[in-house]
């Protein structure tokens, strides 16, 4: 009889536990389409297939930080660090091709390294050195930036070539009619190299976090690490993968931005780490480890981005976009919050 | 500290002297009728009864999930009664917080104790309610003396001899429990809540807490007291309730009753017997062996043979070692010197993934801090520990496998729960706890350590647990119970090693062995013939 009501008990928990699920999934899916819908009845421009490659284009510097951050963040850990990084690696990948003439693909292999690089260190601290995340990564954001000034005397990287711009600007299946006249219309903007990257991986760490033996132990250590260590999960080497993960996102994200503008800026990405926080968050990523996913953080990643975006074409001010933004955050971990209550 | 039973006598005068006593002092102090609580599709409590007098001990029993906790958190204000009047000191009372109640005098102390670590005892039990000096005419500044003083005094009242300025992250769980009575008698409590409050007490921490709750019975303060180690109660309590499935079954003098007579009313049924008929007889053949384990300052020269089909009892009081030698064979906890043999060779283990490679498991005293991912569903937890097994060459997933092995260990085990998909945090310590040796027993582990296994757990459960460690043993599976209840230990191991101190001290036929043998040799008295 005890054990019955129990199971009754427990049934109805998990069912009110699901609907709450159900609810948060949609509230943040259902809140980017009213942002969509919104933003296309007060502006003409905003819902065209132009400014939707603009949106994703904008989008995908902080989903793939954003990718990166949640992997750490499940694992009980953060990554302050990205932003540098970013810079760090752009500046790198620039420096490589523009002084040692490197091919501009090994220039940006050996930018996208020294993020791999960066977050390796990182992992080191967090785990060998048993340094707390926050400020190992905190470490590692003043020291990223100081080198990324240092090696380029604060100053920005240009006359880079346009191979080097490809990356950031070229476009899959673009369609352009030359007519008779001679000026080209473009039929299909095309999707642009940077959205695929992606998409790719946005789907290929979903699948590790989902499918594979290395994304279920992320999840366990983030849920109990003195559990999953005595389970058997190298716990070390968990850890400091998404360090990895994390820097090397951070890394491959400055090359894709610094091809985008053809220079390299050793001031670009400041504050980029808070947005790809921001975007886990708001997808649901719990700070306190062994919660979240990648769909989640790519809703949240476009919240951000069609929020900027729809912002500024109805005119109103950077300021005023800072205050919805955190206003947006501090929402959504509150609705968080009170799924989590019990 | 154990050593000052001659100043109670005058504390309980002190106690006493220092509280008003009522006035009337004919009807009961706090009186509960008809309490129903319901949540959202569960009835928690329905029209329970609970009365608590002056200077009484008043047990509650019941298994979990009976709805102990739920009444004693209508009691102190976390919740409230969906019907039921409350009355306390004759009048009728609606606590809307734990704020509330403890101005009028009501005080629990949780299993898990509410002490901030970094601050001191003193700090800790004024808490939030620091005397106040005057700074620019405004309270600002924290009156460290009196609050030093106070806390004195508070400590004083007990008889317990702890430095009120040391911080409490130094101290054992025992003087924890100290700082928290402490607390309460500095709110003047009349009603003190105390929820399991032994249950990670040595015997001799023991003795102490029921020498103090005497002493707060003869000053008039009531004790509602919850714990589900029933064999204790004899020598405080005065009455008993037993509540099953929320609802309110019997309220006895404990005097006027039987402790079986309480178990079969918890139960609904009654327990023939608390363990089950070994069904394994240990054989010659030594299938497990430790040999000279030491880790210095820890434990020294452990060695013990485990045979096939034998259950093995590691005794001795908290501290002892007991927990620390299996952490050490297990790899989670370094070994200086010592070699461990199983089946025949030698194992090198340096991490707890070598001794699960190997086929050894350790089941932790502390499951949600150190077994389960508790976030995590059911068919998760059950596989961690062997991914391999439901997993391709190319380290992906095969959900179907997975799927598989989770719900056939839980017919096995008989685990209650709605779906392999549930958080495991939703499940009843028993549940939690079969899950876990689920995930050992997917293992294929060949020798497992089982520490308390079923601390906190309720009588039927820990039936289910003791029938499964004889069906391991049977299947020739090595097993060592770790446990602080003796007749746990009596009632379940073939041989028992006794430690102290860092040492075993004797092993005992457990046949041929008493309670009072091994607790000589579990506090020293008795050594080993050398």
């Amino acid at each position: 009889m005890a054990e019955i009501t129990e199971v009754s008990k427990q049934k109805s928990m998990s069912f009110s536990d699901r609907q709450k699920d159900i609810i948060q999934k949609f509230a943040a899916l259902g809140s980017l389409f009213v942002l969509i819908a919104v933003f296309s009845l007060t502006s003409s421009a905003f819902f065209t297939v132009n400014n939707g490659m603009t949106i994703a284009l904008q989008v995908t510097s902080i989903a793939l930080l954003g990718i990166g951050a949640t992997c750490v963040i499940i694992t009980g850990g953060i990554d302050l660090s990205v932003g540098s990084v970013l810079a760090l690696s752009g500046v790198v990948a620039a420096l490589a091709v523009k002084d040692f003439g490197t091919p501009v693909w090994l220039g940006m292999l050996v930018g996208i390294l020294t993020g791999t690089v960066c977050g390796f260190i990182n992992g080191l601290l967090v785990t060998k050195m048993r340094l707390p995340p926050f400020i190992a990564t905190l470490g590692m954001m003043m020291i990223a930036r100081g080198v990324a000034l240092q090696i380029t005397g604060a100053r920005a990287v240009s006359g880079l070539g346009e191979s080097f711009g490809e990356l950031g600007n070229g476009s899959f299946l673009r369609i352009v009619n030359i007519g008779d006249d001679g000026f080209p219309t473009i039929v299909f903007p095309g999707i642009p190299y940077p959205v695929i990257l992606m998409v790719a991986i946005a789907l290929a760490v979903s699948f590790m976090l989902n499918r594979s033996v290395l994304g279920r132990h992320i999840y366990a250590v983030g849920s109990n690490p003195d559990a999953a260590r005595l389970s058997g999960v190298n716990v070390t080497r968990i850890v400091s993968f998404t360090y990895v993960l994390s820097g090397t996102l951070a890394g491959l994200t400055g090359c894709v931005l610094m091809s985008r503008l053809v220079t390299a800026q050793p001031n670009e990405g400041v504050m980029y780490e808070l947005d790809a926080i921001a975007s886990a968050v708001i997808g649901g990523t719990s700070l306190m480890g062994g919660v979240g996913t990648i769909s989640g953080t790519a809703i949240g990643a476009f919240v951000i981005g069609i929020l900027r975006n729809g912002l500024n074409m109805n005119g109103v001010s950077a300021f005023t976009q800072q205050i919805i933004i955190g206003l947006v955050i501090l929402v959504t971990v509150w609705i968080d919050q009170l799924r989590n209550r019990r | 500290m154990e050593n000052r039973p001659a100043e109670f006598r005058p504390n309980t005068a002190a106690i006493a002297a220092g509280r008003t006593m009522p006035a009337s002092g004919s009807g009961p102090l706090l009186r509960l009728d008809n309490i129903s609580k319901e949540f959202p599709g569960v009835k928690a409590l329905s029209n329970v009864h609970f009365d608590l007098r002056r200077g009484e001990v008043h047990a509650v029993c019941g298994e979990n999930g009976a709805g102990k906790s739920t009444l004693m958190k209508i009691i102190s204000g976390v919740y409230q009664p969906s019907s039921g009047t409350i009355l306390y000191k004759g009048e009728e009372r609606h606590f809307s917080s734990t704020r509330e109640s403890e101005a009028a005098g009501i005080a629990i102390i949780h299993q898990e104790l509410n002490l901030v670590p970094h601050l001191s005892v003193a700090e800790n039990i004024y808490l939030a309610r620091e005397p106040r000096r005057g700074f620019l005419g405004g309270g600002f500044l924290v009156d460290r003396r009196k609050l030093r003083a106070d806390a004195k005094r508070c400590l004083d009242r007990l008889g317990v001899d702890i430095n009120p300025d040391r911080p409490v992250r130094g101290l054992s769980v025992a003087q924890c429990q100290m700082v928290e009575i402490a607390k309460a008698l500095s709110l003047d409590a009349e009603v003190l809540i105390m929820d399991e409050p032994t249950s990670s007490l040595t015997e001799q921490e023991t003795r102490l807490l029921f020498k103090v709750i005497r002493d707060l019975k003869a000053s008039g303060v009531g004790i509602v007291y919850i714990s589900h180690r029933l064999d204790e109660m004899a020598e405080i309590v005065d009455r008993v309730t037993v509540l099953r499935d929320g609802r309110y079954i019997s309220t006895d003098d404990f005097a006027a009753t039987s402790i079986d007579a309480i178990v079969s009313r918890m139960v609904g049924r009654s327990l023939e017997e608390k363990f089950p008929d070994r069904t394994s007889t240990p054989s010659d053949e030594i299938i497990f062996s430790a040999e000279g384990l030491t880790r210095a300052g820890v434990f020294k020269d452990i060695s013990f043979t485990l045979r096939r089909g034998e259950i093995l009892g590691f005794a001795g009081l908290m501290g002892a070692g007991r927990t620390e030698v299996a952490r050490a064979v297990f790899g989670a906890d370094p070994l200086d010197t010592g070699t461990v043999t199983l089946h025949g060779k030698t194992l090198v283990i340096t991490s707890p993934r070598d001794a699960i490679a190997a086929g050894i498991a350790y089941l932790s005293e502390d499951r949600k801090a150190q077994g389960l991912a508790i976030k995590m569903p059911v068919d998760a937890n059950m596989t961690l520990a062997n991914m391999a097994a439901v997993s391709n060459r190319f380290g992906l997933i095969d959900f179907a496998k997975q799927t598989k092995a989770a719900k056939d260990y839980v017919s096995l085990l008989n685990i209650r729960t709605p779906s392999i998909k549930q958080p495991v945090r939703l499940l009843s310590g028993g549940n939690q706890q079969k899950i876990i040796i689920g995930k050992w027993l997917f293992r294929k582990s060949k020798v497992l350590f089982f520490d308390e296994p079923t601390r906190g757990i309720d009588v039927g459960a820990k039936l289910a647990i003791y029938r499964l460690m004889d069906e391991l043993a049977a299947g020739g599976v090595g097993v060592v119970l770790i446990s602080s209840e003796l007749p746990e230990i009596l009632g379940m191991t073939d041989r028992v090693a006794v430690f102290h101190q860092g040492r075993i001290t004797g092993v005992l036929e457990t046949r041929k062995t008493t309670q009072e043998e091994i607790m000589r040799y579990a506090s020293g008295y008795a050594r080993p013939a050398e």
